[in-house]
C-alpha cells in the first residue's frame, strides 16, 4: 500500500515536470535581438506604434546578449522549435543562414513588401534568387568618435578637427599629442574583434572574397590596414582591451579618448549621461596609399527576419509591414525618434525626411548634427560582399593579427599566411 | 528462501517499474543520440543538407591544425592542472583533518563553495578582474610585484595560466571533500603504530596516507580527466572563445564552433566528438590500470 502511494506520488511529480502543451498564443509576437539600448529600444518603439492600432497584440522583445546565432542554429536544426517569430541578424551573418537553411525563413518579397523603398545595399545580402527575406534595419555608417574635452586638455582645438577629411597619419599626430599631454591613448581597440581593420579595409571598397566566393586576403587595402594598426599600436595610440564589454567601458569611462565605430554605438554612448557634451565624431580617416580610399566606411548593420516555423507568421508580417516598411506619419515619427535616441539610422528611404536627420543633437559636443554627417557619409559607402564564410574569415584574420600587435609575428605576410591557413582548416575548404 | 515466491515476483516487477522511466530517458537522450550520430559522422553537413563523405571527416581532422592545437591544450590542462589540483586537495584535506575540529566545518565550506558557483557567473567575474587594467593587475602593480600589467587575457601563455588557475580554484575544494572522507576511513591505529616506529609526518603521508587513499585519488583523477577533455565554459567565456588567437581553444569549444557558429557542419563536429570520447576512454583505462589494480 505504502509502495503504491510513493509510486503514485512519483508519477504525479514526473507529470508535473513535463511542460504542459500551451496553445500557440494567438495574439503574441516574439522578437529576439541583442543590445537593449539600441535594437531592443527600436523594436519597442515600433511595437508602440503597432499597439496603437492593435492594442490586443502583445509584442515580446527578448534580449539575447550572447551568441544569438548559436541559439538560432539550434532552433533551425530542430525544425523551428524554440525559435521566436522575428529575429535580428547582422547583415554579414545572414548569407550563411540563408544558404544553410533555405526553408527556414519567410520570403517577404512574396508577402508583398516593397523593396524599392529600402536602400539597395541592404537588400543585397538578403536576396537569394527571386526571393528577398528580411526587413532592412540600420546602417553601419562609421566615423571616428573623439572626446572633445580630452583634445582640449591636450592643448588642441577640437573645432579644427570637426568635419575634416583626415588621413590616418593626421590621426597619428593627434594621438601622439593627446598621449603626451594627458597620458591617454586615443583609440580603444578590442583585440577580440575584427571591426577596426574591417572598417579600414571597407573604406576603400575592397572585398575579402573574390567574385566566386574564394578567399582573397592579399589585397593592398588589408595589408595597409594591418600595417596602420601596427603603427598605431607601436606608438601607444591604441588602448587594447579584451572583449566587447571591456572595450565599451574603456571609452565610456574615459580610459581612452575615442573609438572607431559605426553610428549604432550612439545608444551605448548616450547610456552615460555624464558624458553629454563631450563626444564629437569626424569622418572615418583615409587609408593612405590605397586606390579607392574614402573617408567613409560601413561596419555592420542588421535586418529583421521572420522564421518559417513561426505560428504567428501573418501577424508578424503585418507588424513589420505596418511599422518598419510603412510611410504612415506614425511610422515615420518612430524612425525619427529612434534615430535621435539611439542612433538607429534606418535604411527606409522615405524616413529620411525626418527632422532629426538634419537637426543638431544636443548630447554631442557643440550640438553636432551627427546624423546629417552620417547620412552624408553613408552615401559614399560601396556595396559589400559578405558570402556565407564571412564569420570564418573574420575569426581567422583577427586571430592572426593579434600576435603581430604583440610582437610575436614579424611580418604582415606571415599574418596573412596564418589567416589563410586557419581559414582553410576551419572552413574545410 | 524461495525466490520464486509471489512476494519476490512482486518486488521484481515493482523494481522494473521504478527503473522504467529512467530507462526510457536513458534510451531517448543517451542511446538514441549515440546511434544517430553514426549517421551524422559519415556525412558533411551544411545546415539542413548533407553529402556522404565516408571517412572524409576523419581525414579532415588529421589535417586540421586548429583541432590538433585544441587537443593539445586539453592535454596541457590535464597534465598540469590535475596533478596540481589533486596535490593541493590532498594537502588541504590532511591539514583540515589534523586541525582544530571546530574550524574544520567552516573551512570545508569555504573551500567547497567555489565549485557550486555558476560557471558563467564566475567566468564573467574573473574576466573583469583579470583585464589589463583590472583589479589583480592594479594590486600587483601597486605592490610593486610587477612592472607592467600582465596580459592575463591577451597573451596565450598567461591565458592558459588563467584557465589553470580558474580550474584549480573551482575544483580543489570539491576533491578535497572526497579526500577528507577518505581520510576519515583510515584507521588512526596505523598512524599510531607509525609514530611508535619513528616515522616522520612526511613519511607517514607518502607511505600510509597516499597508498590508502589511492581509490579516492583514482576517482578524482578519472572524473577530472573526463571533465577536462570536455572543458568548454572557461575557454568560452573567461578567455573569449578560445582566445587570444586560439591560445586556449579546447576540443569541446572547437566542436561547438564548427556546429553552431561557423559552419553548421554537424558531421565534422560529431566526428571530432568521437575522437574526444575515444581519448577520454583511453585515459580512464590507463589510469585505472595504473592506480586501481591493487584491489583486484
Amino acid at each position: 500500500m505504502k509502495k503504491g502511494l510513493v509510486f503514485a506520488l512519483a508519477l504525479i511529480l514526473f507529470a508535473a515536470l513535463v511542460p504542459g502543451l500551451s496553445a500557440a498564443d494567438a495574439k503574441k509576437v516574439t522578437v529576439w535581438c541583442w543590445d537593449p539600448n539600441f535594437n531592443g529600444y527600436s523594436m519597442k518603439q515600433a511595437a508602440a506604434v503597432y499597439n496603437k492600432a492593435h492594442p490586443d497584440v502583445t509584442i515580446e522583445i527578448v534580449d539575447i546578449p550572447e551568441n544569438i546565432e548559436g541559439k538560432i542554429t539550434a532552433g533551425l536544426q530542430a525544425g523551428g522549435s524554440g525559435l521566436p517569430d522575428i529575429a535580428l541578424f547582422q547583415d554579414f551573418r545572414i548569407e550563411q543562414f540563408l544558404q544553410d537553411y533555405p526553408q527556414g525563413f519567410v520570403d517577404l518579397k512574396a508577402a508583398g513588401v516593397d523593396y524599392s523603398k529600402f536602400a539597395a545595399y541592404k537588400v543585397g545580402p538578403m536576396t537569394v534568387g527571386k526571393s528577398i527575406y528580411g526587413i532592412p534595419f540600420d546602417t553601419g555608417s562609421t566615423g571616428l568618435w573623439l572626446r572633445a574635452d580630452m583634445i582640449k586638455a591636450a592643448g588642441l582645438n577640437p573645432d579644427s578637427y570637426m568635419g575634416k577629411n583626415l588621413k590616418w597619419s593626421d590621426i597619428v599626430k593627434l594621438g601622439l599629442a593627446v598621449k603626451a599631454k594627458t597620458g591617454k591613448a586615443l583609440i580603444a581597440y578590442d583585440t577580440t574583434n575584427y571591426d577596426f581593420i574591417r572598417i579600414m579595409v571597407q573604406s576603400t571598397g575592397t572585398q575579402f572574397f573574390n567574385k566566386d566566393g574564394s578567399l582573397n586576403l592579399r589585397t593592398p587595402a588589408l595589408k595597409a590596414a594591418i600595417a596602420q594598426v601596427k603603427d598605431l599600436n607601436d606608438k601607444g595610440i591604441l588602448y587594447l582591451t579584451e572583449g566587447w564589454n571591456n572595450w565599451i567601458s574603456a571609452f565610456n569611462n574615459g580610459d581612452s579618448a575615442g573609438l572607431l565605430q559605426a553610428l549604432w554605438i550612439i545608444g551605448t554612448l548616450k547610456s552615460k549621461p555624464e558624458n553629454a557634451g563631450k563626444w564629437m565624431v569626424i569622418p572615418t580617416p583615409l587609408l593612405e596609399g590605397v586606390a579607392g580610399a574614402q573617408n567613409a566606411s560601413n561596419n555592420g548593420g542588421s535586418s529583421w527576419y521572420v522564421f518559417a516555423s513561426s505560428p504567428n507568421k501573418a501577424l508578424a508580417l503585418d507588424f513589420l509591414k505596418s511599422t518598419w516598411a510603412s510611410s504612415t506619419p506614425a511610422a515615420l515619427a518612430f524612425y525619427n525618434d529612434i534615430l535621435k535616441q539611439c542612433g538607429a539610422m534606418g535604411t527606409y528611404l522615405p524616413s529620411r525626411t525626418g527632422t532629426n536627420y538634419t537637426a543638431p543633437d544636443e548630447y554631442f559636443y557643440k550640438s553636432q548634427a551627427v546624423f546629417k554627417d552620417f547620412s552624408a557619409w553613408m552615401e559614399k559607402v560601396p556595396v559589400l560582399m559578405y558570402t556565407a564564410n564571412y564569420q570564418t574569415m573574420n575569426t581567422a584574420v583577427k586571430n592572426a593579427v593579434l600576435p603581430l600587435l604583440q610582437g610575436k609575428t614579424k611580418s604582415i605576410d606571415d599574418v596573412l599566411t596564418a589567416a589563410e591557413t586557419e581559414y582553410k582548416q576551419t572552413s574545410g575548404q | 528462501m524461495n525466490k520464486r515466491g509471489s512476494y519476490y515476483r512482486y518486488l521484481n516487477r515493482f523494481g522494473w517499474l521504478c527503473v522504467a522511466p529512467a530507462m526510457v530517458f536513458y534510451s531517448l537522450f543517451m542511446l538514441y543520440p549515440i546511434l544517430s550520430s553514426l549517421y551524422y559522422v559519415t556525412r558533411k553537413w551544411k545546415g539542413m543538407s548533407n553529402t556522404f563523405v565516408g571517412l572524409g571527416n576523419f581525414a579532415r581532422m588529421a589535417q586540421d591544425k586548429i583541432f590538433q592545437l585544441a587537443l593539445g591544450h586539453n592535454f596541457l590542462f590535464m597534465f598540469t592542472q590535475i596533478p596540481l589540483m589533486i596535490f593541493l586537495a590532498l594537502i588541504l584535506a590532511v591539514i583540515l583533518n589534523q586541525g582544530i575540529k571546530r574550524l574544520r566545518g567552516s573551512f570545508r565550506v569555504i573551500f567547497f563553495l567555489p565549485c557550486v558557483t555558476s560557471l558563467v557567473a564566475y567566468s564573467v567575474l574573473f574576466r573583469i578582474l583579470l583585464q589589463s587594467n583590472g583589479l589583480l593587475n592594479n594590486i600587483m602593480m601597486n605592490a610593486h610585484l610587477i612592472a607592467s600589467p600582465i596580459g592575463w587575457l591577451n597573451d596565450p601563455f598567461w591565458a592558459q595560466t588563467t584557465i589553470i588557475l580558474a580550474l584549480t580554484w573551482r575544483w580543489t575544494g570539491y576533491n578535497m571533500v572526497f579526500f577528507l572522507v577518505g581520510l576519515q576511513s583510515i584507521d588512526s591505529e596505523i598512524y599510531e603504530a607509525a609514530e611508535v616506529d619513528g616515522a616522520s609526518k612526511v613519511r607517514q603521508f607518502f607511505r600510509i596516507t597516499l597508498p590508502l587513499l589511492l581509490p579516492v585519488i583514482l576517482f578524482s583523477a578519472v572524473t577530472s580527466t573526463s571533465g577536462t577533455m570536455q572543458l568548454f565554459d572557461e575557454p568560452n567565456i573567461l578567455t573569449n572563445q578560445g582566445g587570444p588567437g586560439n591560445g586556449t581553444m579546447t576540443a569541446a569549444l572547437y566542436i561547438y564552433r564548427q556546429a553552431f557558429v561557423l559552419n553548421s557542419d554537424f558531421g565534422y563536429a560529431t566526428a571530432m566528438s568521437y575522437i574526444v570520447v575515444l581519448i577520454s576512454g583511453v585515459f580512464a583505462f590507463v589510469q585505472m590500470k595504473l592506480l586501481g589494480g591493487r584491489d583486484k
